[in-house]
This record gives structure tokens, C-alpha cells and sequence, in this order.
């Protein structure tokens, strides 16, 4: 299907309103929107605001800008950065906002943004889709593309969209192939087979800052199962090192007492203070507490990744 | 047809001719387009009859409608204009299916057009949208899933099976899929070939293993070397199998399924060690040195150090795909005396 790249198509500029859209009944124009959008990224930054108040401000304009955006049905390479943006500008959010502890809001912040989150990534597939001119991709569009495997690593969080393996059918051979989408495939096959090594030593390994932000409420479920399989299945008489754990959970010492505490489990320190987990313990569950007071994996690569990235939005 | 009495068939034959007459032109937009008037004005009509007379008729329509409506949707495509006719057909067997889903006679073709439908979501890629029609058949009162025509029956069961196999509800999957089989008929091997395509996944994550003759006969070669992987525990050849066909496997839905199976391929693998070790010490074999297994995975290419090794046994173990457990100071798995390889018996792994 041949689609003039680059050109914009002529502006459908349809009058809704909306209760919702608290702006002018007027649509603005593309380079307004740019404009706005780059305004927004120089509020992000800013440390005088609460995470949350700075989140919430960017969420209601940048879901107008995707809304003037949308009725315009205009397409091409600069609109597909903007979504890149945005997309951006929701991951990262979903990933601090889990770190938040004083409004009471949070919880229902994190689901709204998560909301938006997946309905402009489905636009930015859709644009990647109909400026395809030949048999390329867009420069990010592999990375992107592989955030909604990561969005759909929970096996019991309902599908937001179609299943993956339907998803899969429609992707780009050329995105399929790519360094990225690979990536998130793998750790998507460590995830469902419950493989907890790899998926916690390739994550911290090969994921971009991005992947991790998406990656990260599911390292602590994959960390838990580690935990529950070393009591399930090891030895009796061998009560598993902390010092082993915590290299095989890429946690802090300190931390894995904490998380195994938080899991119902028992430590025991010997003689010379070295710490034990002895195993089959009956009293295991799922950590409830989402653990935000520390990074949970201990990796200086994603450190350095994380202060790059936030920066640009 | 000047008499007033036939005058509402003048609605339906006219446009269905110049229908005819456009396809074989080749505008197949155009044929689309006035076969829909047609179509439209036939179940007006067809509304009205108390009687199923015409029921077969409306199957027709139903089938022509579909098909035509893809061939005018690749001629859009060509020319760049965007696809909508088969989005369109879709509505329009969404109001006929309305029209059937009544206490009369008409109701044992809803199935029919329902499996219409499901083939058009299924094209589209708006599987989702069978969920509604899905719905009706399975919880409305006035169906008896019974009184449909068996061929409606395989069919529907066939596509249920499918979307069972892609949110793998493997249980569910294997029931309907193997219903479609059952009842297939037998001399139609196209049609057997689909459904085994869906079936042979889902059987194999239950732990059951179809024969090669099987696999030969109907053409379905690209499981082989995944039957295979799993009867020898061989992982190299299960990862080159999958690499080999994955487009394949990506399109039909059945990649991830497939690539599950290695678990089953790891209990295999660390069996077959253990059964070396019985012919050589009985006493000695429910020990099994980590190392033994890094070594035997490094024959088959693979690299891995003890710390994955005892990871996969520490899942093989937390999902009862071996009983025992694990040494992690002297890096050695123990293996239960009895039945230390539970067979899935038809249950997928870890439930």
C-alpha cells in the first residue's frame, strides 16, 4: 500500500466537545502541539513539585495533546516522535509512581496512567504502521514495539488487548528479528517457565532503562519464586547462604533478609554471623508489600541507563 | 416481474445480477458493493417468512458475502484505498445472525453464520470480537448446541478450539479440538490437517506424543523434530526446531506453546541420566552431580554453569516435573525413590 511518507494528509478538523477536553473547542495544529510537548519536558525535570503533582500535570496535557493529535488523523515521522515521547514520558512515570509513597491516590494514578500507557502505544504501533513506505522500521520501533511483550509478561494480569500470541501474527519479520524485540522475548520465556536466573541476570544485563521501568513490578514477583522454589526444593540439611542468594537474586544482602522476612521466612545466622536460609519452611508466601525503598536490582549499568534516559523526554 | 406481488424479489435479483455481472468484469468493489444491496434487501425479506424455507439461501449469502468482501478488500488494498468491505460484511452477518437467534425454525442456521463470522475476526484480527457471538450460542436459552449440523458443530468447535489454544486453556483447547477430529469427516484431510496444526501443540503440553506416521500422513512434518526433542531430551534440537519454522509457528499462534515445552525437554534429559547411572550403579542413581548435567547440556551446545543448572532443577522440582530435591553445598540433586519423573497424564506442567 503506498502512502506518501513524509506529507501530511489535509487536516479533518472535526468540532467535538467534549466534556473531557477542557481546552479551546479549537484543535490546535501540529507544531502547537510540538511546541507544548517540549514545554512539558522542561517541567519535568523539576524538583519543586512532588513526583505526582508534576505526573498528573503532563497526564492531562499530553492525553490532549494525543486526543488533538487523533482528530486530526495526521500522519508521518513527526507525529511518531511526539507518540515516542509520550509513550515515554508514561513508562517512566509508571515506574516512579510505584516509588510513591505519600498520596493515597497513587494506586489509582498508577492504573489510570497505565490505562493511557497501552492506549498510546496502540496509536504508535497504528502510525508505525501506515507510514510504512517499504520494508524498513522506524528507528525506536523495535524498542517500542517490545514494550507490549513486557507489558504482557503477568500471567495473571488480564490482557490488556489481545493475547501475545495473537499479537505476535501481525508484528513486522524485520521487528520480530530485531536486538530488541529478541530481548523481550527471551525474558518472556524465562518468565513463563519460571527460569528465575536468567530472567534476572538478562534483564540486568540487556535491558534498556525503558524495558527495566516496564520489567520491574515483575522482578519482584520472579524473585519471590526464586525464593519459594530454594525452600521448596533444597535440601534440608543445607540452609542456603544469604551471601548465594543475594547473588542469584542481584539484591543486597541486607535487602534479601528484609524480602525473605517479607515472604514469611526465617533466617538463621551462625557462630561467625554469616546468614542462612533454612529450607523447608512451611510458612512461605507472596510478599504484599511492594518494596519501594530500594532499587531491586543491584546493577550499575541500569543506574547509569536510568540518570541518561530521565533526563530526555 | 411487473406484478406487484413479486416486487420485493425485484429488490434482490436486480442488484444481485449486476453484482454477477461486475465479478466478471473483475470490479470486484462493485460487485461487493451491489451484492450487499442485495443481500440486505434478501433477509428484509427472508425476516418476514414464518417458515426455513429459504434457510439454505441465507447460508449462500452468507458464504458469498464473506468471500466477496475479501476479494473487494485486496482490490482497495491495490489501488490504496482502505479496506473496509469485510468489516462491512461483518455487520451485516451480525444482523442476520439476529435475525436467526429466535424460538422458530430459522435458529438451527445461526451456527452456520456464526462461523462466518468467526472467520472474518479471525482475518481481521479482531478476535475479541467472537467473544459476543460466543456468548450468544453458549449461554442463549434457545440454542441446543445438539440440534446444530454436525458440520457447523466441527467447525465452531475448531475455532473455539483455537482461541482456548491461543490463551492456553489447555484443557479446553484439547476438549474442542478433539471434538472437531472426532467428528470430522474423515475423508476430508485438509481439514483434519488444520485442526491437528492446534491439536499437536496442545497434546504435546499435556505430555502426549503423536506418532510420526501421524505426523507424516498429514503433512505436519514441521512438529517432527519437536517430537523429536522431547522423546530424546534434546534442547539443541528443540530451539533449532523452533528457529527453523518460526514464522510458521509466529502465524499460526502456536510459537509460545511450543517453545513451553522445554521444561518437559529438561525432564527428559536429567531421566535419561538418571537411567545411565541405574544400568551402571542401581544404588548410586537417584544422585545426580549437578556437574553431570552441565556436562551432558555442554554435548548439546549448551552453556551453562551449576548455579543455571541448579535453578532448572529447582523448577523442575517446584513444578513436579521431578520429585527429590536439591544439595546446594555439595551441588548434587536427589531423586525421589518412587516415580521420580510423574508423568503429566494429561494435565499441562504445574498445574
Amino acid at each position: 500500500m503506498e502512502i506518501p511518507g513524509n506529507r501530511l494528509r489535509p487536516l479533518l478538523l472535526k468540532r467535538t466537545i467534549s466534556a473531557k477536553h477542557d481546552q479551546a473547542s479549537n484543535v490546535r495544529p501540529l507544531s502547537v502541539l510540538e511546541d507544548t510537548l517540549n514545554y512539558l519536558s522542561n517541567l519535568w525535570d523539576s524538583t519543586e513539585h512532588p513526583f505526582e503533582v508534576v505526573h498528573d500535570f503532563i497526564f492531562d496535557r499530553t492525553r490532549s495533546i494525543r486526543q488533538d493529535l487523533s482528530m486530526q488523523n495526521i500522519v508521518g515521522g513527526q507525529v511518531i516522535q511526539l507518540y515516542e515521547r509520550m509513550v515515554k514520558f508514561h513508562v517512566i512515570s509508571h515506574h516512579k509512581l510505584r516509588r510513591c509513597c505519600g498520596n493515597s491516590n497513587i494506586s489509582s494514578m498508577h492504573h489510570l496512567n497505565m490505562e493511557q500507557l497501552t492506549k498510546a502505544v496502540t496509536s504508535l504501533y497504528n502510525l508505525y504502521e501506515a507510514n510504512r513506505t517499504s520494508h524498513s522500521i522506524y528507528e525506536n520501533e523495535a524498542e517500542f514495539r517490545s514494550f507490549y511483550v513486557l507489558l504482557h509478561l503477568g500471567s495473571d494480569s488480564q490482557p490488556m488487548g489481545e493475547s501475545i500470541s495473537l499479537w505476535f501474527r501481525r508484528v513486522p519479520s524485520l521487528v520480530m528479528k530485531s536486538k530488541e524485540m529478541c530481548f523481550a522475548r527471551r525474558v518472556l520465556r524465562y518468565f513463563r517457565l519460571g527460569n528465575y536466573k536468567h530472567f534476572i541476570c538478562t534483564t540486568e544485563a540487556e535491558a534498556s532503562y525503558l524495558q527495566y521501568c516496564i520489567i520491574e513490578p515483575y522482578i519482584c514477583e520472579v524473585q519471590a519464586l526464586a525464593v519459594c522454589c530454594v525452600n521448596y526444593g533444597g535440601y534440608k540439611l543445607n540452609p542456603y547462604p544469604l551471601e548465594d542468594l543475594s547473588r542469584l537474586l542481584m539484591m543486597k544482602e541486607s535487602d534479601v533478609e528484609s524480602f525473605c522476612s517479607g515472604c514469611g521466612l526465617q533466617i538463621y545466622t551462625d557462630e561467625i554471623g554469616k546468614k542462612f536460609l533454612p529450607t523447608k519452611q512451611t510458612n512461605f508466601s507472596h510478599p504484599k508489600k511492594v518494596f519501594q525503598n530500594y532499587s531491586l536490582l543491584q546493577s550499575e549499568r541500569l543506574e547509569r541507563a536510568a540518570a541518561e534516559c530521565s533526563k530526555l523526554l | 416481474m411487473q406484478s406487484e406481488k413479486y416486487s420485493q424479489y425485484v429488490d434482490i435479483m436486480v442488484p444481485l445480477f449486476r453484482a454477477l455481472q461486475n465479478y466478471r468484469l473483475g470490479n470486484l468493489v462493485d460487485s461487493y458493493q451491489a451484492f450487499e444491496k442485495s443481500a440486505n434487501a434478501f433477509i428484509q425479506e427472508f425476516r418476514n417468512w414464518d417458515s426455513a424455507w429459504a434457510l439454505d439461501a441465507l447460508h449462500v449469502v452468507a458464504y458469498e458475502i464473506r468471500v466477496l468482501a475479501e476479494r473487494a478488500d485486496r482490490e482497495l488494498g491495490a489501488i490504496g484505498k482502505n479496506p473496509e468491505k469485510l468489516k462491512g460484511a461483518g455487520s451485516f452477518l451480525m444482523k442476520v445472525f439476529g435475525v436467526l437467534a429466535g424460538k422458530g425454525p430459522k435458529r438451527v442456521g445461526a451456527l452456520y453464520v456464526t462461523c462466518q463470522l468467526f472467520k472474518i475476526y479471525f482475518k481481521l484480527g479482531t478476535v475479541h470480537l467472537c467473544r459476543s457471538v460466543i456468548r450468544s450460542i453458549e449461554t442463549a436459552r434457545i440454542f441446543d448446541f445438539e440440534e446444530f449440523p454436525i458440520r457447523d458443530k466441527v467447525t465452531y468447535m475448531y475455532y473455539t478450539g483455537r482461541l482456548e489454544v491461543f490463551n492456553e486453556n489447555f484443557p479446553a483447547a484439547d476438549h474442542k479440538l478433539s471434538y472437531a477430529l472426532t467428528h470430522c469427516n474423515s475423508r476430508s484431510e485438509a481439514n483434519i490437517r488444520m485442526i491437528l496444526k492446534y491439536l499437536i501443540p496442545v497434546k504435546l503440553s499435556i505430555g502426549m506424543i503423536p506418532k510420526n506416521s501421524l505426523l507424516e500422513k498429514y503433512n505436519l512434518t514441521e512438529y517432527s523434530n519437536i517430537v523429536l526433542a522431547l522423546k530424546r531430551g534434546d534442547l539443541r534440537l528443540l530451539r533449532h526446531a523452533l528457529r527453523e519454522h518460526e514464522d510458521r509457528f509466529l502465524r499460526s499462534g502456536v510459537y509460545l506453546v511450543l517453545e513451553k515445552l522445554e521444561l518437559q525437554v529438561y525432564q527428559r534429559l536429567v531421566k535419561k541420566i538418571y537411567i545411565i547411572q541405574k544400568q551402571k550403579d542401581p544404588n548410586k542413581a537417584h544422585q545426580i552431580k549437578l556437574e553431570v548435567i552441565v556436562k551432558a547440556l555442554k554435548w548439546l551446545e549448551m552453556d551453562m554453569d551449576v548455579d543455571e543448572v541448579e535453578c532448572i532443577m529447582s523448577i523442575l522440582i517446584y513444578k513436579n516435573l521431578v520429585k527429590g530435591y536439591f544439595a546446594h553445598k555439595s551441588k548434587v540433586a536427589v531423586l525421589s525413590k518412587q516415580d521420580p519423573f510423574p508423568k503429566l497424564n494429561g494435565k499441562p506442567v504445574g498445574s
